[in-house]
C-alpha cells in the first residue's frame, strides 16, 4: 500500500481524535445529543441528559464527516475506503484510549468537576454509552464503520451517474426556466419587480403580527444587527479603516436615549424621536473627536486605537466618576418609548415595524452611496491610498466622512435598541458586540447587503433561537469564522461589481431604435 | 519656443546618507515629450514622486506655470492638473475598468454625498455624464468590451492601458508616465509608443517619459535629460545624447565610450563584408 495515502490518513484521522477529546472536554458532545434529540421530536428536560441513541447518532454524524473528509477526491474508490479505514480506525483509538482513562476517572470515583468545570460524571456514563469500559470498544466499531460509511457515502454521491443525474435536473430546470421566460407575458417582466417588491412589503406587514413577541424579538434584534452591519461596512470595508470600537458609537446612541428620554437620573423626558435624533449626531461627534486624531493611521495601528477608544467609553459609562450622570454599572431604566398618533407604540410587534422601516431606509442608502462618486472615493482608497490620492481623492476629507456616517447607522441602532429593551447598562456595550457586527461582515459577505441580512440571521438570529448553544456560542463563533476562511473567503454571499458598461450598452440600445433590440437581452 | 510648463530648480531629495536627487535642474516645455533615461538607481522615480508629491523634495522647487507645487499634497498636485502612472501598476485591482476609469474622474466631479443619498438632479445628471465620459476614455485607451472585467484580471498590456486611461480621466495637462513599455513584446511596445503620440498630438497633453527601451526614448522624445547617481549629466534631443560620451560612460562604465566606438566599428566592418 501506498505509505502516503497511509501517513495522511492516520494525520487526519489523530487530528479529528484530538478534536472529539476536546469536545469531550468541554462537555459539547451532550449537548450536541440533547439537540439531535430534540430536532427529532424527543423533548429533554433542561438539566437531563438525552436519551443514549442520541448520542449513539451524533458519534456516527461524526464518523461520517471523517470518512467524508478524509477520503481525497483524486483516488481510487478503493483507496478512498483505505484512507477512511485508517482514519476511522485512528480516531477510533485516540478516543479509546481517552476512554479507558475516563472510565478510571469514574470508577476510582475522582471528582472530575475539580479539574475540568464542565464534565460530570453523569455525561462521561453518556459517553461511554453507559456500558464502562466496554464503551470504548463501542465507539471503535461506531467510528470506524461511520467513517467507512461516510466514504461510501462520498463514492456515490460524486460517482459519474450520480453528477450526471444532478446536472440533468440543473439542465431541465435550465430549460423550465427559458420556457417560462417565453411565455411569460411582456407586463409581468416590466412589473414583476414592483409585484415582489409589494409582496415582501405586505408580508413584513403582517407576518409581524402572527408571530409571537419572541419571535419578534429575535427579528428585531437581528434588523438591529443588521443596521449596524451596514454602518460598520462602510467603515471597515468600503473606506478600509479597520474599526473594533464600533460598540462606542453604539454606546452613544443609547445613552443618548436613555439620558434624554427616561426617569431617572435627569428626568429631562424628551420623547423617542428628538432623543433618537440626538443619538445619531452624539454618534457622528464621538465619531468626529475620536477620527480627527487618528486619520492618519491604519491597518493594526488603528485596529488598537479604536479598540481602547471603545473600552473607554464603556468603562466610563461604568465608572465611580459619572454614576450620578450615566446611572454607573446599574444603567438606566424604564426608558420611554415612541407614541405615533397619540398611541403608545412599544410593544415588540410595534418595534418590529419601527426597526424594518430604518434598516430599509439603511439599506437603501447604502446602496446609493456605494455607487456615487463618494462610494467610489472609499473604495479607492481602501483599494491602494496612496493611489487614490495621487488620483485626486481628498483621504482626509473621504476617510472621515465614512467614519461618521457608519457611526450614524450605529448611533440610531443603539437608540432603539436602548428604548426597545426599556433599558441599557454598561454591559450592553461590551467589545463582544463590535466583534460580533464584525464578524456578521466576515461570514455573511463583504459589501454586501444581503450578505449582512444572512450574516446577521446565523450570528444573531439563530443563536437566539437555538438557546441551547448559549454556553457554546464563542466556540461555535470561532469555529465558523476558520471554517469560513477556508471554504468560503468571500462570505456566504460575496458581492459583485455592477456591471455599468453593459447597462449602459443596453439602455442606449433601449433608447435609440424602439423597434428593434430593445426587449432581447 | 513654447512656454515652461514643469519647470525643475535645484531639486534636491535625500534619504538618509544617500542623495538621492541632487541639484537637478530641468526645463519642460509644453506639449514636449520629455524623456529622463538613466542607468537603474539614478533617481528617475524618486524625481517623479517630487514632482506629483508624494515625496517633498529637501530642497530646490518645482514651478508648473510659475507657481510653486513642491509639498502640496498629492490630491491637489492631481487636481492642478499632474497625472501618472507607476513603475509597477498599481490600479484598483478589486474594482472594474470602468470604475478604475471613474474614480480617475474624481477631482473633476462635485456631487457630495448628500446629492448621492437623495438623487438630486445636478447628481443624476453628472453621473450619467461621468459613465458616458468613462466609456469614452475606455474606448480611446482601447478597452471597449473590457469595462466590466476587474482590473486584477485583465492581461498586463491592458493593464498598463487601464492605467493611462484613469491617468487621462484627470483631465491632465501633464502626463507622467513611469516605464510604460516594461515587459512588452516589440509589437506591444511599437504600438504603446503610437498611443503615446498620438496623446501629445490629438490631446495636446505634455508628457514626462522615463524609459529603458532607447528605442522608444530615441524615436518620440523631443528633448531627453539623462541623471546617474541622481545627477543630471546631460540633456539634448536624441542625437546629442547618443553622442555624449558621459551618457556612454554612466550606462556601460568607465572606458565605456571607447568599447562602443570599438563595437560601432565592428558592427560596421561585419556589415561590409556581409553586404560585399
Amino acid at each position: 500500500m501506498n505509505r502516503n495515502l497511509f501517513t495522511t490518513s492516520i494525520n487526519k484521522g489523530f487530528t479529528f481524535g484530538i478534536v472529539m477529546i476536546f469536545l469531550v472536554l468541554i462537555d459539547f458532545e451532550v449537548m450536541a445529543a440533547t439537540m439531535l434529540s430534540k430536532l427529532l421530536g424527543v423533548n429533554v428536560v433542561r438539566g437531563a441528559l438525552p436519551e443514549v441513541r442520541f448520542m449513539i447518532i451524533f458519534l456516527v454524524l461524526y464518523g461520517l464527516f471523517v470518512g467524508w473528509f478524509a477520503s481525497s477526491d483524486q483516488e481510487k474508490p478503493a483507496k478512498k475506503l483505505f484512507q477512511a479505514l485508517i482514519a476511522g480506525l485512528t480516531v477510533a483509538v485516540v478516543v479509546g484510549l481517552f476512554d479507558i482513562a475516563l472510565n478510571q476517572l469514574i470508577t476510582t470515583g475522582t471528582d472530575v468537576r475539580a479539574y475540568l468545570a464542565a464534565l460530570g460524571p453523569a455525561s462521561i456514563k453518556l459517553f461511554l454509552l453507559e456500558k464502562g469500559a466496554l464503551g470504548s470498544l463501542l465507539h471503535l466499531g461506531l467510528f470506524t464503520g461511520a467513517s467507512l460509511l461516510g466514504s461510501v457515502l462520498k463514492i456515490l454521491l460524486k460517482s459519474d451517474p450520480m453528477s450526471h443525474f444532478l446536472k440533468g435536473i440543473s439542465t431541465v430546470y435550465r430549460d423550465l426556466r427559458a420556457k417560462t421566460q417565453a411565455i411569460t407575458p411582456n407586463w409581468i417582466k416590466e412589473y414583476g419587480k414592483y409585484l415582489l417588491f409589494l409582496l415582501i412589503g405586505l408580508s413584513a406587514f403582517f407576518l409581524p403580527r402572527m408571530w409571537g413577541s419572541y419571535n419578534n424579538y429575535v427579528l428585531g434584534l437581528v434588523g438591529l444587527y443588521v443596521i449596524l452591519g451596514i454602518g460598520l461596512n462602510i467603515i471597515v470595508e468600503l473606506s478600509g479603516q479597520l474599526m473594533l470600537g464600533f460598540a462606542a458609537f453604539f454606546a452613544m446612541g443609547a445613552y443618548s436615549m436613555a439620558l434624554l428620554n427616561a426617569p431617572l437620573p435627569h428626568g429631562i423626558m424628551l420623547g423617542f424621536w428628538p432623543a433618537l435624533a440626538i443619538g445619531v449626531l452624539m454618534a457622528v461627534l464621538a465619531a468626529v473627536l475620536l477620527g480627527l486624531p487618528v486619520m492618519g493611521m491604519r491597518g493594526d495601528y488603528l485596529a488598537i486605537v479604536t479598540l481602547g477608544f471603545g473600552e473607554i467609553i464603556r468603562i466610563l459609562l461604568k465608572s465611580d466618576l459619572l454614576t450620578d450622570f450615566t446611572g454607573g454599572p446599574r444603567g438606566i431604566q424604564d426608558i420611554k418609548g415612541p407614541t405615533l398618533f397619540g398611541q403608545p407604540f412599544s410593544s415588540d410587534i410595534d418595534y418590529t415595524y419601527i426597526i424594518l422601516v430604518f434598516m430599509i431606509l439603511s439599506i437603501f442608502i447604502y446602496k446609493r452611496l456605494e455607487r456615487s462618486r463618494t462610494g467610489r472615493a472609499w473604495m479607492a482608497v481602501k483599494e491602494d491610498t496612496k493611489v487614490a490620492e495621487a488620483t485626486g481623492v481628498n483621504i482626509k476629507n473621504s476617510k472621515l466622512l465614512a467614519l461618521c456616517l457608519g457611526a450614524a447607522f450605529a448611533g440610531l441602532a443603539g437608540g432603539i435598541f436602548a428604548a426597545r429593551n426599556q433599558f441599557t447598562g454598561p454591559n450592553d456595550h461590551q467589545l463582544m458586540v463590535s466583534m460580533n457586527i464584525l464578524s456578521i461582515l466576515i461570514v455573511g459577505g463583504i459589501n454586501s447587503v444581503p450578505g449582512i441580512i444572512l450574516g446577521a440571521f446565523t450570528l444573531k438570529g439563530l443563536p437566539e433561537i437555538l438557546r441551547e448553544i448559549e454556553n457554546y456560542r464563542l466556540l461555535v463563533f470561532g469555529g465558523l469564522l476558520v471554517f469560513m476562511m477556508i471554504s468560503r473567503p468571500e462570505g456566504l454571499w460575496p458581492a459583485t461589481r455592477p456591471n455599468i458598461e453593459k447597462d449602459e450598452g443596453n439602455r442606449q440600445k433601449a433608447e435609440s431604435p424602439p423597434g428593434k433590440g430593445g426587449q432581447h437581452d | 519656443m513654447t512656454d515652461t510648463i514643469i519647470q525643475i530648480k535645484n531639486v534636491c531629495k535625500i534619504f538618509g546618507g544617500l542623495i538621492a536627487v541632487n541639484q537637478v535642474n530641468i526645463d519642460v516645455p509644453e506639449k514636449y515629450i520629455y524623456s529622463i533615461i538613466g542607468p537603474n538607481g539614478a533617481g528617475k522615480t524618486t524625481l517623479f514622486n517630487c514632482i506629483t508629491g508624494f515625496y517633498i523634495p529637501e530642497k530646490g522647487e518645482i514651478l508648473f506655470y510659475g507657481d510653486p507645487i513642491q509639498g502640496l499634497s498629492t490630491n491637489l498636485v492631481a487636481w492642478l492638473g499632474l497625472s501618472r502612472t507607476y513603475q509597477n501598476i498599481r490600479l484598483f485591482t478589486n474594482l472594474t475598468a470602468v470604475e478604475n476609469i471613474l474614480i480617475g474622474l474624481h477631482p473633476n466631479l462635485k456631487s457630495s454625498w448628500f446629492d448621492a443619498i437623495v438623487h438630486t438632479r445636478s447628481f443624476i445628471k453628472e453621473e450619467s455624464g461621468s459613465v458616458k465620459e468613462a466609456l469614452r476614455l475606455l474606448d480611446y485607451v482601447g478597452l471597449k468590451g473590457y469595462g466590466d472585467f476587474l482590473a486584477k484580471n485583465l492581461p498586463y498590456g491592458l493593464q498598463r492601458r487601464l492605467e493611462i486611461g484613469r491617468a487621462l480621466a484627470n483631465q491632465p495637462k501633464v502626463l507622467l508616465l513611469d516605464e510604460p513599455t516594461a515587459g512588452m513584446n516589440l509589437h506591444e511596445t511599437a504600438e504603446a509608443t503610437h498611443f503615446i503620440k498620438r496623446l501629445r498630438d490629438e490631446l495636446g497633453i505634455t508628457i514626462i517619459l522615463i524609459e529603458h527601451d532607447m528605442k522608444v526614448v530615441m524615436g518620440i522624445s523631443d528633448r531627453i535629460s539623462v541623471l546617474d547617481y541622481g545627477m543630471k549629466i546631460a540633456e539634448g534631443n536624441a542625437a546629442e545624447i547618443q553622442a555624449n560620451p558621459r551618457v556612454i560612460e554612466a550606462y556601460l562604465g568607465p572606458g565605456g565610450a571607447a568599447l562602443s566606438e570599438k563595437y560601432k566599428k565592428q558592427r560596421q566592418s561585419y556589415a561590409q563584408s556581409h553586404r560585399s
